[in-house]
């Protein structure tokens, strides 16, 4: 089996990867042959969130989608979140807020809110985010400073 | 070590029928949203030469034709979620996509893929047996429909043919509805019970239907024949849902016990009931 070629743009930057294949999950393209370390490997369930990517700009759980599958899809991984003011308001609002423990869940619950607020809009209420983010687990249990960073968004862009 | 696959993405539906009905069958797996089969390919007991993603296959679509609502197969929970209009005609449903997951799984999960798959403790197959919802096939002999409770055959089984792929869901008709379900942990475990109840405006009867047990979701057939009225009485409606909880197979597993089990069917059905009636009195 000779797989054809995988495009993406990864956080702003084409590129293009031979060889990967029909069977590799997203998140082990990202990884290991992207060397993007920041998307971290939780469950491989679906069950943790840790592994959220922005596919197109929409959350993405990357262990449970083919690399292949998303062929043409623009990324955006925990490195290239800040390039943008969505993704910096939020890792700014995380920072602030001390909203983390080991830091494993983080990568994941700050590109679940942004692809949320991408959705939703700055207007959304902090119910309605913390309720979205129900699909992301932090086993410190460091909810609290989570949600304060949460409440902490501003109301309207930034 | 996960399965190696090569990974076929037909351009057509036509392409993707024909694709189904080359090879031996099990040679091949049909990949929608792929949430909970990219989970199974992990295991080295599945092992199928080719994949079939539906991905290009124009099926991403949500329809109202008068009152009928027809859901394209490989659209994802969430654009389901998010249409006003389900939410208003069909709370239920929406309380039971809600319950899929969290919302990065739900940008690709799919109603197509749930029903397929046929988990028995799947939360949208309830709701879809309460609002009497159609499966459309589309197979090599052409197109045909099923009723969702005679899709479902068993656990992981449902009556789909070897060639054959899900198209559409078809909602007759808008209904008061709602989904309950009770779990250990709420946001991250599968229902140890769930129910599903609405009630048709046009035959004036209720459907009640139960998850989360195996081996399929299942209508409750003796409890519904006991609720008459649109707004049933205490003891209507505790005798209904006290026959429910005596007449299911109901097994104890790790999730739950039988007599746990029994107890929620009971208060679950008569909250969903009092819920629905609640919600056509208020005009909805």
């Amino acid at each position: 089996m000779t797989p054809s070629p995988l495009t993406l743009t990864v956080n702003g930057r084409g590129r293009a990867l031979d060889g990967v294949p029909d069977s590799e999950r997203l998140l082990d393209t990202i990884r290991w042959r992207l060397g993007l370390k920041g998307t971290k490997e939780g469950c491989r369930s679906g069950e943790c969130g840790a592994c959220t990517v922005l596919v197109d700009g929409v959350s993405t759980l990357s262990c449970l989608t083919l690399a292949h599958e998303v062929d043409g899809a623009s990324l955006t991984t925990i490195e290239g979140v800040a390039d943008d003011p969505v993704g910096r308001t939020v890792t700014e609002a995380f920072a602030r807020a001390g909203a983390l423990q080991c830091g494993y869940c983080t990568p994941g619950f700050v590109l679940a809110l942004v692809g949320l607020l991408k959705e939703r809009g700055w207007a959304a209420s902090t119910d309605e985010l913390l309720q979205d983010l129900s699909g992301n687990l932090c086993r410190c249990t460091g909810y609290l400073a989570i949600a304060r960073a949460v409440a902490a968004l501003p109301r309207e862009a930034p | 070590m996960p399965a190696s696959f090569t990974l076929v993405t037909p351009p057509s539906v036509e392409a993707a029928v024909a694709e189904l009905a080359t090879g031996a069958p099990g040679d091949v797996l049909v990949l929608a949203g792929g949430t909970d089969l990219l989970f199974d390919l992990d295991s080295p007991r599945v092992a199928p030469k080719r994949v079939l993603s539906l991905r290009r296959l124009p099926w991403r679509t949500l329809d109202w034709n008068g009152p009928v609502l027809t859901v394209g197969s490989t659209l994802p929970l969430r654009a389901l979620e998010e249409d006003r209009e389900v939410a208003d005609r069909h709370p239920g449903l929406l309380q039971a996509v809600r319950a899929v997951g969290g919302v990065p799984l739900r940008h690709r999960a799919t109603l197509g893929g749930n029903l397929g798959r046929a988990a028995p403790a799947s939360d949208l197959l309830p709701v879809l047996l309460a609002l009497d919802a159609e499966v459309d096939l589309v197979g090599p002999n052409g197109a045909r429909s099923l009723p969702v409770d005679r899709f479902l055959v068993g656990s992981r089984r449902t009556a789909i043919g070897p060639a054959e792929l899900i198209r559409s869901v078809r909602f007759p008709e808008p209904r008061p509805s709602a989904y309950l379900w009770q779990r250990v942990r709420p946001e991250h475990d599968i229902s140890q019970i769930a129910v599903a109840v609405a009630r048709s405006p046009s035959d004036g009867r209720w459907r009640l239907a139960v998850g989360g047990i195996p081996p399929r979701a299942a209508r409750l057939p003796e409890a519904e024949a006991r609720l008459s009225s649109q707004a049933p009485g205490d003891a209507e409606l505790r005798a209904a849902a006290e026959l429910a909880a005596q007449k299911l197979p109901i097994a104890a597993d790790r999730r739950a016990s039988e007599e746990y089990r029994r107890h929620l069917v009971a208060t679950l059905l008569e909250r969903a009931v009092r819920t629905v009636s609640a919600s056509a009195n208020g005009g909805r």
